[in-house]
């Protein structure tokens, strides 16, 4: 019995030391790291930062270039020219590049015809053209060295070469033995130089099927995508970053080619390095290596704005499929000032078993067995406060959506309590020592932070925004913006039976 | 910034094979790697030029050995990491569904679950969370088929407070009924959705086909989660079995040094009973070995193919396993660099992903085989590609290049087994709970570098094939073709409740 006491007694002896004392008053460990900054003349910027470890280096390259720089028509054409930097050079990947140059505008002068006869509805035509594209694309395969970038850096012993594509960045990385840095320098100033898009049909069925498998084949896939598009009716955010099939499906090579020349300049891109690296050398490649590469072109601003919202928007999704829910209202941008109490009440909402609609919705009610807040689709435009929530059998997608409205306007009403705020600055403050343990992690923060916010630095000093957030920050936004005629409502719903 | 791990020593080991530099193993000192330059077909000048012309600084590095301690015959491995001030300690306990019969899998699957959520014999649930949350501890708690592994990451200046909340959730859980309810609504909610995600919907029938009432081939099912089956008198009985002394091994990384550690980990231990039973082995399975067609009828834009068929190679320090694994990175294993993602993917643009897949476990047999999704009009061309690819290997050994490839990666990519404190403790504490030697990963690295082409053939020609497997398709018949897809074979196709 006594024991019991002595436990209770020490939690509730610390909570009341830790509320005493702020837990993030100075500088964050993020903002204290010794970054090294360099800008080429050709406006390329580098953040070096040497850690002890391990010998490995992680490498991040970010170009401030997404979904939001599409128009209809063309939409997927930042994530298949993503795949399609793997492809090599007129170096790498290639045997002969002047006769595979020779059979690209074969196949694509084919390809122009084939949507011609699409659109005359002559499918005969178009699968005999589909056939000679395929053929020369064999013919062309006998001059290509196949995945020859991956091979040269696996046997390197590299890990996690990959890529990825959002509504605002696209971002390339990779990891590798310390001692083969400069091998990194040398394989990625090539690729920016004079990428080759080969393969290009092959990998544009690629990126159909990573649609199908993403959106296609997914119920929670499919929400997200008829959501969005219902909420941004102008803004690109409404659009999927994978791109609409029927445009994947005509994308041509030149389009990809054209849309490389404008947005991949060195002065658009962000490098972060980071790892058991020597900061010197590592910016003496960067000059050896990127200095070289001219200037590119200044990427157009994104000046479309979405109009307010004028009323509650609803989309129904029939599926075969169990119920989902999606709510989204319209806020400012991560970059505003709204953007920290913004987050906070996504902590308060949903972040950890003790926030109000977990406890509301999966544990009191048992409505739903999970229930998760964020923002998104990007950051740097307005964007949307989103709920997704999945329904517990037999309750409905309704009952959810007025319990979830319920405790929103619980929280409008009366705020949230100190001790939930304690709890949140908590959570961030520890978010501070873990965010910077990994060297990829670090490289990521990096390079997203200097590319959205021109700072390296920004990304760690928002904890001390979000530290400074009070119970009538939340309470104002919620009020604000959480409102009905300001949401867009997504539901999917088992199809009926005809 | 103080070093992650240390490196002390800087001795270097050199030796040549075949050609190239190769990383020596050794054991209890440190290692050096030295890789001469790639060789590269070199047709066109440029790039490949300049990358012939690179030179790589040889890696001196001793990589962190674990401290290891005992405390009550418990093994305890500490890796200090003062580079942050985080501390994680690691448990892990032997016992999982996979040793027990059908009766306990929703409380051996939910064990860990409800061990985090569950509450303690002194506080209530909504303590435990509130505590967690506001000392921002992260927790895990897991379970494979042999094993229950539980952490507990906190700040520095929480250590005491997270190992006292973390310590008694795992000696003195309280299997709080509500608790126990959520739990079996959440899952009751996941055997409802099973068909909503065609990918894992694909996999449980596929073990469900080849390992049958054996635990792989088990999926939960609602009369796994009769209430009767899951009181709180049978977790507990469950956690006793699983949850004593000599089932036990700790691991602790992060900053804290072992005389701070060590009476936190005694209270612990103290707290845990010795064991009163030897948990038995996992059962044999018997893996299907008649070749088969399988259809589950889904209208669907993409299907789904799994196939495979039984195979005997063993995880063991054995030239045939080392064969094994570099042949399958070679035929799907290895992404980008392995036939099949070369073929199906880049060559074709048939899928986003195509891989195959050879388990090899200790004590039994596994299966080799492979995994893709394409649009259902691509299905039969998918599946009789990867076929022919296997057939290849079979019939002829795979060239230098893609030997070098796969081996070179494994050899030069050495130094990321030692990237994160975590990431050493978690494998010597496997080592140790499945008696494997804790020399394994210098011996693996050892092993795959003596794999030959031809050797590589012989695994293949002894072990794969094509002409027997057991072929499973998620998808719409009709746009897959149902005459195509008999011409495989004869087609069963598989009814869902």
């Amino acid at each position: 019995m006594s024991s019991r006491v002595v436990r209770t007694a020490i939690g509730i002896a610390a909570i009341t030391v830790l509320a005493a004392q702020p837990l993030a008053a100075q500088e964050t460990p993020g903002e204290r790291l010794p970054v090294h900054e360099l800008t080429l003349e050709n406006g390329m910027r580098f953040l070096v930062l040497e850690r002890e470890g391990a010998p490995t280096v992680s490498f991040v390259v970010e170009f401030a270039v997404g979904g939001v720089h599409e128009r209809l028509g063309t939409t997927g054409i930042a994530h298949l020219l993503e795949h399609l930097l793997f492809k090599g050079t007129t170096s790498i990947g290639t045997r002969d590049p002047e006769a595979e140059r020779q059979l690209f505008a074969r196949m694509d002068a084919a390809h122009d015809t084939l949507l011609r006869a699409r659109a005359d509805g002559d499918d005969e035509r178009a699968a005999m053209l589909a056939s000679r594209i395929k053929a020369l694309e064999d013919t062309a395969r006998v001059y290509v060295e196949p995945n020859e970038l991956d091979r040269i850096l696996t046997e390197a012993g590299a890990r996690g070469l990959n890529a990825t594509t959002s509504s605002e960045a696209t971002t390339y990385f990779v990891e590798l033995p310390a001692n083969r840095a400069e091998l990194w320098f040398l394989l990625e100033s090539d690729r920016m130089r004079d990428p080759v898009f080969r393969e290009f049909y092959a990998e544009r069925r690629v990126v159909t099927e990573e649609r199908r498998m993403r959106v296609e084949t997914s119920p929670a896939g499919m929400l997200h995508e008829a959501h969005l598009a219902a909420a941004f009716t102008v803004h690109p955010y409404g659009v999927p970053v994978v791109g609409y099939m029927s445009d994947l499906e005509t994308l041509a090579r030149r389009d990809v080619a054209s849309y490389y020349r404008r947005f991949y300049g060195p002065n658009n891109a962000v490098i972060a390095v980071v790892g058991d690296i020597d900061s010197d050398e590592i910016e003496a490649w960067a000059h050896e290596y990127f200095g070289p590469l001219p200037r590119g072109e200044e990427p157009p601003p994104v000046l479309v704005r979405e109009p307010p919202q004028l009323g509650e928007r609803r989309v129904t999704l029939e599926w075969d499929a169990e119920p989902r829910l999606r709510i989204g209202w319209h806020v400012p941008s991560s970059l505003r000032a709204d953007a920290p109490a913004v987050a906070i009440l996504a902590s308060i909402l949903t972040g950890g078993r003790t926030s109000r609609l977990h406890r509301r919705l999966v544990v009191e009610d048992r409505l739903a067995t999970g229930v998760f807040a964020s923002t998104g689709p990007g950051n740097r435009f307005p964007q949307l406060f989103q709920i997704d929530a999945i329904p517990r059998s037999p309750h409905g997608t309704e009952e959810l959506e007025a319990a979830i409205y319920d405790e929103i306007e619980r929280l409008a009403a009366t705020g949230p309590s100190e001790s939930e705020l304690e709890r949140v600055r908590n959570q961030v403050a520890a978010g501070n020592v873990r965010r910077i343990s990994s060297n990829l992690g670090l490289a990521f923060q990096l390079a997203d932070s200097e590319t959205l916010e021109g700072d390296w630095r920004a990304t760690f000093r928002v904890a001390e925004e979000l530290q400074a957030v009070t119970a009538d920050d939340v309470r104002r936004i919620v009020a604000e913006y959480l409102v009905r005629t300001n949401r867009t409502v997504a539901v999917l719903g088992r199809r009926e039976e005809p | 910034m103080s070093a992650r791990g240390r490196r002390t020593s800087q001795r270097r080991v050199r030796s040549r094979r075949a050609g190239r530099w190769v990383l020596t193993p050794c054991v209890t000192a440190g290692f050096a790697l030295l890789v001469g330059p790639l060789v590269l077909a070199a047709q066109t000048p440029g790039t490949r030029e300049a990358m012939q012309a690179l030179r790589f600084e040889p890696i001196v590095f001793e990589p962190p050995v674990p401290e290891r301690h005992e405390i009550s015959s418990v093994r305890v491995l500490l890796l200090e990491d003062r580079a942050l001030p985080l501390v994680t300690i690691y448990a892990r306990f032997r016992g999982g569904y996979g040793l027990f019969d059908r009766e306990w899998y929703a409380p051996a699957l939910g064990l860990p679950a409800l061990l985090r959520y569950g509450g303690t014999t002194e506080l209530s649930p909504d303590s435990v969370d509130t505590a967690i949350d506001y000392y921002a501890i992260q927790t895990s708690f897991g379970t494979g088929g042999g094993s229950v592994s539980a952490s507990v990451n906190t700040l520095t200046e929480h250590l005491p407070t997270a190992m006292e909340l973390w310590g008694g959730l795992l000696t003195r859980p309280g299997f709080d009924r509500e608790q126990i309810e959520l739990w079996r609504d959440r899952e009751l909610e996941s055997v409802r959705r099973r068909l909503d995600d065609p990918g894992s919907l694909a996999f449980a029938e596929f073990n469900r086909l080849m390992y049958g009432d054996h635990p792989v081939g088990w999926a939960m099912s609602a009369e796994d989660l009769d209430p009767e089956l899951l009181t709180p008198e049978r977790f507990r009985e469950m956690h006793r079995r699983i949850f004593c002394r000599d089932n036990l091994i700790l691991g602790v990384t992060g900053d804290v040094s072992w005389g701070d550690v060590r009476p936190l980990l005694e209270r612990l231990i103290d707290s845990i009973a010795p064991c009163y039973e030897t948990l038995p082995q996992s059962p044999v399975p018997e893996i299907r070995r008649e070749p088969g067609v399988f259809l589950v009828e889904r209208d669907l834009e993409q299907a789904v193919i799994v196939m495979a068929h039984p195979a005997s190679v063993r995880l063991a320090d054995d030239p045939r396993y080392y064969a094994a694994t570099i042949g399958n990175s070679i035929l799907g294993g290895g992404g980008f660099s392995s036939r099949l993602l070369a073929r199906v993917r880049t060559e074709e643009g048939y899928a986003y992903s195509a891989s195959s897949l050879w388990t090899m476990p200790r004590r039994h047999d596994g299966v080799v085989g492979a995994v893709t999704r394409t649009r259902p009009e691509n299905a039969i061309p998918a599946i009789e590609l990867i076929l022919t690819t296997m057939e290849e290997l079979t019939a002829a050994p795979p060239t230098e290049a893609e030997l070098r490839t796969a081996v070179d990666g494994v050899v030069n990519g050495f130094v990321f087994n030692f990237e994160e404190p975590g990431q050493i403790v978690s494998r010597m504490m496997l080592y140790v709970a499945e008696d494997m030697p804790e020399d394994w990963l210098e011996r693996y690295l050892d092993g795959i570098q003596r794999v030959s082409p031809a050797d590589v053939r012989r695994a293949f020609a002894d072990h794969l094939r094509p002409d027997a497997m057991t072929i499973l398709v998620v998808g719409d018949p009709d746009r897959v073709g149902r005459a195509a897809l008999e011409s495989l074979g004869p087609v069963t196709v598989l009814e869902l409740d």
